[in-house]
């Protein structure tokens, strides 16, 4: 019996059924969610090409956008998640001291139990951008499975960025607005919205410094065959890196807000 | 005091000075909050910005109009978007709970129409600082987007108050279903998708949805049509159209709502 991946796969179980108890909830807000960015991306493509006549902007043709609209929906349902404001509300209503007790690591508890619906959607998107990659030019079933894997790393980096912003509950009154900052700021610089190649070079810096990119654009650049795999394994490497950084920044946030934490009460 | 409340008007507008009062005292109690909702929303009007601003480092102009009209039209948007946000958005968040656990029955009690009650009790006043931020865009790109000024400022007023009208009507009508449904959640997820398209000047739309966010889901009445209409004024056909759309929905509002109130029922009701 091994008890550290008994607990972790009965969070993930719960947290699925969690999730899917309101099923018409769950797939309206997937399909919601997926035709809203797609549609704003193509009313752009609309107005730039059908409407402005032109035929090509920052190197893209009508038909890469579209191919990478088609494509970045697929990630952008894998990327985010609200786990981190649950942590956040958990610290500022005291509920957090709950789960303190308990022999499991609450920060990766709560990503877990989150999670769990994301993988299910992960899987169905990695299926779609299957089946699309024998129809796009330049994708492959080897690209899209590798786009998948640095989406779900991108959904990992994007928890742990919220579980470290989610600390300044303990020193604030809480840390809702910080997050909700960030989920601001990733809409734009992962690429949901537009492709970054969009960004004229004098502001390429805005986007290559956070790793927002990798949610989202780096996916859907290696899904097109846009980055060699060279490129690719380097953006991977980034995507450790940040990974094992803000590793390191939850245990050390975690670590000095619990000494400020204060809960009341049973 | 008890003669001046007598009138109905002065009774309903002594109730709003108090429900006033009381979120403004609420909110002077954290500062904190007053200064991240500012940071909030700073942001979000630079990423509706910068959007624009990467489009444009593309191309001079989108479906005719030019950076400079809209960065006007983001103004109105956001403007009239903040009225909304200020003085009716959490009251529909706490719509639901009214319903679902039925402290809706205290409120239909009362003397006072229970819409009013609703939809007039809690205010979020930081937003107004987005109102202020709204004009001042506006303002500052009303020139160079070719707006003529002078009187014609008068009109922003109006437009304004169609865009909160239209927020509200539309707000009303996708969470009303609360009294049908337990949870309305994913309804109100849906409002929040669409209200995307709010965000956009209506002439860059594809035809199908032009024709949809001016009709069944007129979103485009809280920024676009405004906006478009300081700037170059509308045709006859439209106003009348922009009248028809409000009034069915004020109607269609109205009777779902008796509907609704017929339905609803609670443990101490």
């Amino acid at each position: 019996m091994n008890t550290a991946l008994d607990w972790r796969a009965a969070t993930l179980k719960n947290g699925f059924r969690d999730a899917t108890a309101y099923r018409v909830e769950f797939f309206s807000d997937i399909v919601g969610s997926a035709i809203v960015p797609a549609a704003i991306q193509l009313v752009f493509w609309h107005a730039l090409f059908t409407l402005g006549g032109a035929t090509e902007v920052a190197g893209m043709t009508f038909t890469d956008m579209i191919h990478y609209t088609i494509v970045s929906v697929l990630f952008s349902q894998v990327r985010g998640g609200d786990q981190d404001f649950e942590l956040g509300e958990m610290i500022r209503t005291g509920t957090l001291s709950n789960y303190l007790l308990r022999p499991v690591s609450v920060v990766e508890f709560i990503y877990l139990r989150g999670a769990a619906p994301r993988f299910l959607i992960a899987g169905l998107s990695l299926i779609l951008g299957l089946i699309l990659s024998l129809w796009l030019g330049g994708a492959s079933p080897v690209r899209v499975c590798g786009a998948m894997v640095m989406a779900v790393m991108g959904n990992v980096i994007h928890y742990q960025i919220g579980a470290v912003l989610s600390t300044m509950g303990f020193y604030w009154e809480d840390a809702y607005s910080m997050l909700m900052v960030k989920n601001l700021v990733v809409s734009i610089l992962s690429g949901e919205l537009l492709p970054l190649n969009l960004f004229p070079a004098s502001m390429r810096w805005i986007w290559e410094s956070t790793p927002f990119y990798l949610y989202v654009f780096g996916p859907t650049q290696y899904a097109l065959g846009r980055w060699t795999h060279l490129e690719f394994l380097h953006h991977l490497g980034i995507a450790l890196i940040w990974m094992l950084g803000l590793w390191f920044l939850i245990r050390m946030t975690w670590k000095i807000g619990i000494r400020r934490y204060l809960s009341l009460g049973g | 005091m008890t003669e001046r409340l007598s009138s109905p008007l002065a009774r309903y507008f002594e109730i709003y000075r108090v429900q006033l009062k009381n979120n403004f005292v609420r909110e002077a109690v954290y500062r904190t909050n007053f200064l991240t909702s500012i940071i909030v929303d700073l942001v979000w009007i630079a990423t509706e910005v910068t959007l624009f601003s990467v489009i444009y480092a593309n191309v001079p102009v989108i479906a005719g109009w030019t950076q400079s009209q809209v960065f006007f039209f983001l103004g109105i948007f956001f403007a009239s978007d903040a009225l909304f946000t200020t003085f009716f958005q959490r009251n529909f968040f706490n719509f639901s709970d009214l319903v679902n656990k039925g402290d809706l029955d205290i409120l239909l009690t009362k003397p006072i129409h229970p819409l009013f009650l609703i939809l007039s009790r809690w205010m979020n006043l930081t937003a107004l600082f987005n109102f202020f931020m709204g004009l001042f865009i506006a303002f500052h790109y009303a020139a160079p987007a070719g707006f003529p000024g002078g009187w014609k400022w008068l009109l922003l007023v109006f437009w304004l108050l169609v865009g909160l009208c239209a927020a509200i009507l539309l707000r009303f009508a996708f969470a009303v279903w609360i009294f049908w449904t337990d949870r309305n959640w994913a309804l109100v997820r849906l409002y929040y998708q669409f209200f995307a398209f709010a965000t956009k000047p209506d002439a860059i739309y594809p035809g199908m949805i032009r024709y949809l966010i001016p009709t069944v889901l007129p979103f485009a009445f809280i920024g676009s049509v405004p906006a478009r209409a300081l700037l170059y004024g509308l045709q006859t056909w439209e106003y009348f159209a922009l009248a028809f759309v409000m009034l069915g929905f004020l109607g269609l509002n109205t009777i779902l709502w008796r509907k609704g109130l017929r339905r609803y029922q609670s443990a101490s009701s």
